[in-house]
């Protein structure tokens, strides 16, 4: 079922409570009381349509409008992505880095093997916050300098080698995968650690690596299936305007 | 995985549909060619839909149908069948889809079907590493690189390729750190050696 703008927000919520991470990246909080989605976004100042088709490719894996998300403007697409960067950064990874770091306080866990999930997780923390830094630095001022010049009606002011130096093509030979390490992660808690006396922590963590998991295939999707063949045709645009 | 192409004949839209919606749970990929009317030349459709599987309520093709078989296209047909149904009919088939069965019994009688027409089983994949996987695992988790591990076994670096995805593929691991990960818990290296 998908959500529409009528439904109230709160039963978007009982819904799928997955999206609860997402609506805060809108900086829409909890207390909704019995307002509609169209309200809640009216509040926030958030483009209903673009939020509707967030929450809609979240909740639904196979929901993936291609034509309706080239609609929208690459800077609110690229808003989206750095505050979905922010939460994984700045809460999601932090909150699972708590979880590992309490294993070695655990006296029942083998500290070799703590040892090595902390070891593990900091290298994986370590190749994804290179991997968004890399977006956050280079490739998403790239594009916001592409719609910019794009925009002018007197393109002479423009100092076009900031846009020369980079191009998205490189972006996707550079998009490497920080999925493999985070799967493999999860099957050495499932399958390879000696079984611990309790596994709750170990459930917690594991819940916290499927969830991180979808947010990043989600967001995945949006880079390469939205992002990238908007700014493929920026750049052909671009092309053209300077002919 | 190879594409199954389906044909089915049955007139109801929702049973069709409620087939679609199981198939789809299978993880198998398919596509479906819907008839939903009574066929008279049911070699024809045949020829023309080119399936691998066909799916027929016995209704729409008359009882004292010869199902067209022929040794070099091997077609699996499956009889979609409802309540009692004579032991004759259920004879000409490969398999059935008893419609008003449980989801059980139903996701069973799919998987046999499946399984049919595809014309493979399912290999219940042995997960545990050969001694050569073993060794060359070892060298991967120290860090050698596939030319290196090449050289140092003298084989070749597209073997010790084959080796790794093998590995990756019982393991269910990676990358070099999570197969270090994986070695040293099974004291495959030790953390020392590795430091």
């Amino acid at each position: 079922m998908l959500i529409n703008k009528d439904m109230k927000m709160a039963d978007v919520i009982h819904l799928d409570h997955h999206l609860l991470y997402v609506i805060n990246r809108f900086n829409i909080q909890l207390g909704f009381e019995d307002k509609s989605v169209a309200d809640v976004c009216a509040e926030h100042q958030v483009n209903t349509s673009f939020f509707l088709e967030i929450v809609n490719t979240y909740h639904d894996p196979s929901y993936f409008p291609l034509k309706n998300l080239k609609r929208f403007s690459p800077s609110l697409l690229i808003d989206y992505l750095q505050k979905t960067h922010h939460y994984y950064l700045g809460i999601k990874i932090p909150e699972i880095e708590q979880y590992i770091n309490q294993l070695t306080l655990n006296n029942k866990i083998e500290p070799a093997h703590s040892k090595l999930l902390v070891d593990f997780f900091q290298s994986y923390k370590t190749e994804l916050t290179a991997h968004i830094s890399r977006e956050e630095q280079r490739v998403y001022p790239y594009v916001k300098k592409l719609e910019e010049f794009l925009s002018l009606v007197d393109d002479g002011e423009v100092s076009l080698h900031e846009i020369n130096e980079y191009s998205i093509q490189k972006y996707e030979e550079e998009h490497d995968d920080v999925e493999a390490k985070l799967y493999d992660l999860k099957n050495i808690i499932i399958k390879y650690l000696p079984s611990p006396n309790d596994s709750s922590l170990f459930n917690k963590i594991l819940h916290d690596l499927f969830e991180l998991e979808r947010d990043l295939n989600n967001h995945g999707r949006f880079e390469n299936l939205i992002l990238v063949p908007i700014v493929e045709k920026m750049e052909k645009d671009l092309v053209k305007k300077l002919k | 995985m190879q594409r199954l192409s389906i044909l089915i004949i049955e007139q109801s839209f929702i049973i069709r549909e409620g087939i679609k919606t199981l198939l789809s749970q299978m993880n198998q990929p398919f596509s479906m060619e819907e008839v939903d009317e009574f066929v008279i030349d049911l070699p024809k459709l045949l020829r023309k839909t080119k399936p691998n599987l066909v799916l027929i309520n016995p209704k729409y093709i008359g009882t004292d149908i010869v199902l067209p078989r022929t040794n070099n296209s091997k077609i699996i047909f499956a009889a979609i069948l409802q309540g009692e149904i004579e032991p004759n009919i259920k004879s000409k088939f490969e398999c059935c889809l008893q419609i008003d069965a449980d989801k059980q019994t139903l996701s069973k009688q799919f998987e046999e079907m499946i399984e049919k027409g595809a014309g493979k089983k399912k290999i219940q994949q042995n997960s545990t590493l050969s001694e050569r996987e073993i060794s060359i695992l070892k060298l991967v988790a120290l860090g050698l690189t596939n030319n290196d591990i090449g050289e140092k076994l003298y084989i070749s670096t597209h073997t010790v390729m084959t080796h790794r995805k093998n590995i990756t593929r019982k393991l269910g691991i990676k990358t070099v750190s999570g197969l270090t990960v994986f070695a040293i818990l099974n004291n495959i290296i030790k953390a020392e050696e590795y430091r």
